[in-house]
């Protein structure tokens, strides 16, 4: 293996200070954009038109340009900033250039297609256009983090026989008379091929880009924090958290899907850029040194977004990914600390949904009993597990890829047999495909959660009181993936997951374990089931899928594990909040949704299979070679040493 | 003396932890070379990597005048050269004769293959009485026979054998050690790995000591035979 | 019981259909023991390449003379589709942990499914798949659709053709070897990325002969198709014992048959009339499934031989 080596050196040289000079010009201008009006109708969504404070995407415009000029003089030394670039490293400053040219472009692009050509850009777009791009330039001759050499790769050689076959079937295809009725066919063939053709070039280009840029990391260890007295210390954890809840409550709060576009772009570069300047890595040593503050802190927010909200509009969308980001979390037991797949995990929140509605008391439910809370719950939870114990029991003891196809198989049984059971075709218990409707709201304590409440002043409607109730189940579950997680028990599947056979020589049971995880994983999720019933009225078989456009769904939710990091807990929190918000807030994708989830899978495998969050030990497995392995020791005592003789 | 096999500086690593550390040494043509040493001083490797099976990070191979470090392994094979895997690993789900043949595989000279067929069953007469077996009912030695007899079958330039005397009985392992002092007689070139230094030194015309990725040593099989570090460190004498 | 002939019949037609489709999972697994997910997408997009062959066709082609040419063109896409799939999405992975592979696959099943849905012309709904006329054949009390003769000849004749195949020629044996030791059939000088490959492109051209004759059956193509068809398939792939070829097909007619007579018959048994019928043949089936790897975890024809892994 040959490491590669490295160097910090720009990619454009340019005299002097001149490379900083720019790129503080094109962020200054960046952020100055943002005061000044980009278009001359209100009619893009949001209106840009400036009236004295800027606008849903100039926001994004300002923070951008003001996070790259931060991070850009914190790189230079400037005193009093050098908090925000501890690595000094201006790759940051890169980054977060770029992601200024992300969100600035796609403005300007979006601006002129929505309203119809460039004639609709008023001076402040144009800055926007031209400041990014220079602060990008700029950044390029900042002294920064490459590898000394990379090759350039080329793609498998006959992708290339696209580039001609391409065009003539695309010839080809227009030949054939149109009421031919192949000829739609045809047409779609070409248009594929032409994709399929754009997409080689783009990759190859990507290559090229790539051993032109040949940006990589140096190694830059933290410097050792400024002592800071503790109560400080806990107060920026608190600041911290109220950012991060600001954020994320400006993400379900946008409106439009532009803008939801926009921000995406920047909290991608903005996350990045500063986990390279080593801010981040330097706030979570603090949230690792307060641990029970930062829990607190993120519940303390967590449960302050109902207040946040002056309708329940959001509200209810916020509820809705707790759901599936608690789900997500109940999966990540069975998957990241188990590694055993599960293909229809969705079915036990069926189960624990479907449960709860029948002994809710709606009229729709052949079992005319209204349980209180706690025994919904409990049934709930209790006859997922027991599920998950009857389909585990037998296919455990197997190979692990027998589970992944009686677990689909159970995820598909479970959808029939909802739609069967409904008089004709089955006893008459679920309504079949009409569902259970008019599930009463649920009553705590005399609580009645469908009513608004008033809290310290604040209405919270239905939908905030669900949330704050999801979030105490989302706190149990959290509680319980942390506890188990590190408990004898944890490590035992962890062994599990990395040899099986090895494990039980050490004494581990790895049936009874696999089983525990199993029916853990089934219990938590038909707990989160037994509110969702409540949260959204009715329950309908289709609910509960493998595959569909919108959350929470089988594929979905393992997709939002991987995707988040295996075995982590904030992992399968964000790769949920994630999944739920992209395809709600970008309607326009509709038909396109789940095949751009698709590719996403596949290629996210490609490029990192450890996920976003990755958890340590897992990205040491992805990534042997890139890993800090010291070498072995060599040289240990030779007992001949006459080499060569 | 020519060199049929020359290693030349060969590095091979599994990720970051470097298992060959920069190794040299040649198989001449006719002769019998071992490479000695204990469990995890890279010999595993070095003849896996020989045979394309790892890739190796730095250094040459040449066989029969031809570099090899980037030919895939399924091509190695069509040089001439056969290797006799560690554990044996036949085909258990195959009988003996089909074993045999896939040995064969890159050959097609039908009649050629027959008698090469006859001739293993000659060397192994066990494995002739029972050609229509499931290889994976064969004992220990059997299967050990058969592993040899199937590296054969493609006619090699140069056959590798990785430690066939694993897990035998001292009966058998005679047998097999006869069979390779015989190969040797018929002029087949052999590079043999082996963890019984005394067995395998005493039948080498070379040998190579290996320890922790690195040769340490080396010369003729009766001179190793009688150096004194070897005798300490192998055959447990004091 | 009158019925059981035709019941028998209509399991045997429909289990000689999952077995060509389980053919592709049992060759795939065997050999790089990957549980290709997205091998019912492959059936699907063999479909509607026969489908696309059959709209090129001019207006009054006879049937007779439009299969040949229709299963050419399925085999084509499937095959080319499925050789794909191995090169750019499997391969790379082949070193990876176990997971990877598999989500790889659930994402390529879904984009599969979503590029016929999106991009193939009306493919939305259910796209009609000719037939072939004529009125059922009538054996004694049996009847049998004409449409069903195409299954009733290909089916055996490719297990023939596969079983030639596999142990006959070179490259079948080239295939046992790999499926058995890959590393060890390296140093015999067999290409195994080859082999890899044949295995996948033998299970597409399965795939797409199971596809037209899903089409005749059911006078339609759909892009969802592959979904049921594929868990069903791979269901009968692990019945069967999975890595073996013959216990693909057995294991498909056995659920076939099994789900026959759980829809002829399960109504009759004592305190089940609710649970009959067609409704609830696939839950049945997959009943099945859980019974048998309770009581023989290796499938009907599988051997009990040490796992390598």
């Amino acid at each position: 293996m040959t490491t590669s080596t490295t160097e910090t050196t720009p990619v454009i040289a340019l005299p002097g200070r001149t490379a900083a000079l720019l790129t503080g010009l094109g962020a200054a201008a960046t952020a100055g954009s943002a005061l000044m009006p980009w278009t001359w109708t209100s009619e893009y969504p949001g209106d840009l038109t400036f009236y004295g404070s800027p606008a849903g995407l100039q926001w994004l415009a300002l923070t951008a340009g003001l996070v790259t000029l931060v991070l850009l003089l914190a790189t230079q030394g400037v005193p009093g900033l050098r908090w925000a670039a501890p690595r000094r490293s201006s790759n940051a400053v890169l980054l977060a250039a770029a992601g200024a040219v992300a969100v600035g472009w796609f403005s300007v692009i979006s601006i002129a297609t929505d309203l119809g050509g460039l004639a609709h850009l008023e001076p402040g777009g144009w800055v926007l256009a031209a400041g990014s791009l220079l602060a990008l330039a700029g950044s390029l001759g900042l002294p920064l983090d490459r590898r000394t050499a990379v090759p350039l790769r080329i793609l498998d050689r006959r992708l290339f026989l696209l580039v001609p076959i391409a065009p003539v079937v695309w010839f080809a295809t227009h030949a054939v008379p149109e009421d031919k009725p192949v000829a739609p066919v045809l047409t779609a063939l070409a248009g594929g091929l032409a994709i399929a053709t754009g997409g080689v070039l783009l990759v190859q280009l990507g290559h090229a880009a790539n051993s032109w840029l040949r940006l990589g990391t140096v190694n830059r260890p933290l410097p050792a924090p400024r002592a800071l007295p503790s109560w400080v210390e806990v107060a920026l954890i608190v600041v911290a958290f109220a950012i991060g809840l600001f954020a994320i409550t400006f993400g379900i709060d946008t409106e439009y899907g532009e803008l939801f576009t926009g921000y995406l772009l920047l909290a991608a570069s903005v996350v990045a850029s500063l986990g390279r300047s080593g801010l981040l890595p330097r706030l979570r040593a603090l949230t690792v040194k307060y641990q029970t503050v930062t829990t607190g802190a993120a519940f303390a927010a967590a449960a302050s977004f109902p207040f946040t909200q002056t309708s329940d509009q959001y509200t209810s969308v916020a509820t809705n990914i707790l759901i599936f980001a608690t789900v997500a979390l109940g999966l990540n037991i069975v998957v990241g600390l188990a590694g055993l797949l599960d293909l229809g995990y969705v079915a036990f929140l069926g189960v624990g949904a479907y449960s709860a509605a029948l002994v809710s008391g709606s009229p729709a439910s052949p079992i005319h009993v209204q349980f209180p809370f706690w025994g919904a719950v409990l049934t709930g939870a209790v006859v997922s597990m027991v599920f998950g114990v009857v389909i585990g029991a037998p296919t455990l003891r197997l190979r692990g890829d027998y589970l992944a196809i009686v677990t689909l198989g159970f995820g598909e049984i479970f959808r029939i047999t909802m739609l069967n059971l409904n008089g004709t075709t089955g006893p008459k218990i679920t309504n079949g495909s009409n569902g259970i409707p008019r599930i009463p709201d649920l009553e705590i304590l005399g609580w009645n959660l469908g009513k608004p409440t008033t809290i310290f002043g604040f209405e919270l409607g239905r939908f905030s009181n669900y949330y704050l109730l999801m979030l105490l189940v989302t706190a149990v579950v959290v509680l319980v993936f942390a506890r188990v997680g590190n408990s004898r028990i944890g490590r035992a599947w962890v062994a599990i997951r990395e040899d099986e056979t090895a494990a039980e020589a050490m004494g581990i049971n790895g049936f009874r374990l696999k089983l525990l995880a199993f029916a853990l994983g089934a219990c938590l999720a038909g707990l989160a089931g037994t509110v969702q019933a409540h949260v959204s009225y009715t329950v309908t078989p289709d609910q509960y899928t493998f595959a569909e456009a919108l959350p929470p769904n089988s594929a979905f939710l393992l997709a939002a594990v991987i995707l988040g990091g295996m075995g982590t807990i904030s992992g399968p929190l964000a790769g949920a909040t994630l999944l739920f918000l992209i395809p709600k807030k970008l309607e326009f994708l509709a038909d396109y949704q789940l095949l751009a989830f698709g590719i996403a899978l596949i290629v996210l495998m490609r490029v990192r299979p450890e996920g976003l969050i990755p958890n340590r030990r897992r990205q040491l497995e992805f990534h042997e070679a890139d890993a800090d392995i010291p070498a072995q020791a060599t040289g240990d005592t030779v007992a001949l040493s006459k080499a060569g003789a | 003396m020519t060199a049929l096999l020359e290693v030349q500086d060969l590095r091979v690593s599994y990720g970051k932890i470097e298992a060959v550390k920069g190794i040299s040494f040649t198989v001449n043509q006719g002769e019998v070379t071992t490479l000695i040493g204990t469990n995890g001083a890279g010999k595993t490797t070095t003849l896996r990597t020989l045979s394309g099976l790892l890739k190796p990070t730095a250094g040459t191979i040449t066989f029969d005048g031809q570099a090899l470090s980037t030919v895939p392994a399924h091509k190695i094979v069509a040089l001439g050269l056969a290797h006799s895997p560690e554990g044996r690993h036949i085909f258990p789900r195959m009988t003996i004769e089909e074993n045999l043949l896939l040995g064969a595989f890159l050959r097609n000279d039908t009649d050629g293959i027959t008698k090469d067929v006859e001739r293993a069953y000659g060397l192994f007469p066990i494995l002739g009485e029972r050609r229509k077996q499931a290889a994976g009912t064969l004992s220990g030695g059997e299967q050990q026979m058969l592993a040899m007899g199937r590296a054969l079958m493609s006619r090699p330039k140069l056959l590798m054998l990785d430690e066939p005397s694993m897990g035998l009985s001292p009966l058998m392992m005679q047998k097999i050690m006869a069979t390779i002092v015989e190969l040797r007689a018929d002029g087949t070139t052999i590079l043999l790995v082996e963890q019984n230094a005394q067995a395998a030194l005493s039948l080498s015309d070379r040998g190579y000591v290996m320890e922790t990725g690195s040769i340490v040593l080396q010369g003729t099989g009766a001179d190793l035979l009688h150096d004194e570090s070897v005798r300490k460190a192998y055959l447990g004498e004091d | 019981m009158h019925d059981l002939p035709q019941q028998l019949a209509n399991g045997l037609i429909l289990g000689a259909l999952y077995g060509l489709v389980a053919i592709g999972y049992t060759m795939v697994y065997g050999i790089v023991q990957l549980i290709n997910f997205a091998h019912g997408e492959i059936v699907m997009v063999g479909g509607f390449g026969a489908l696309t062959a059959y709209l090129a066709l001019p207006g009054g082609t006879t049937l007779w003379l439009a299969l040949p040419l229709m299963l050419i063109a399925g085999i084509l896409v499937s095959t080319l589709t499925a050789v794909a799939a191995e090169r750019f999405a499997y391969r790379p992975l082949r070193s990876a942990p176990r997971l990877a592979p598999l989500i790889t696959a659930i994402g390529l099943s879904i984009a599969l499914q979503q590029l016929v849905f999106a991009f193939y012309p009306d493919a939305k709904k259910a796209r009609v798949f000719p037939k072939i006329p004529g009125d059922p054949f009538e054996i004694g009390s049996v009847a049998i659709q004409r449409s069903d003769i195409f299954l009733i000849i290909a089916a055996p004749l490719c297990m023939l053709a596969l079983g030639w195949f596999v142990t006959r020629t070179r490259s079948g044996r080239a295939m046992q070897a790999t499926s058995q030791d890959p590393d060890t059939a390296k140093l015999m000088g067999i290409d195994t990325d080859r082999i890899i490959v044949m295995a996948f492109a033998i299970g597409a051209a399965f795939a797409a002969v199971a596809a037209v004759a899903y089409g005749l059956r059911s006078g339609q193509v759909d892009f969802r198709m592959g979904f049921l068809l594929g868990l069903k398939a791979f269901t009968a792939a692990v019945l069967g014992g999975i890595g073996n070829i013959y216990g693909a097909m057995l294991g498909g007619i056995t659920l076939g048959l099994a789900e026959a007579l759980a829809t002829g018959y399960i109504q009759h048994l004592p305190g089940m009339h609710l649970f009959g019928g067609g409704a609830w043949k696939d839950v049945w089936a997959f009943v099945l499934l859980i019974v048998v790897l309770l009581v023989r975890p290796q499938g009907l024809l599988g051997e009990r031989v040490a796992d390598r892994a």
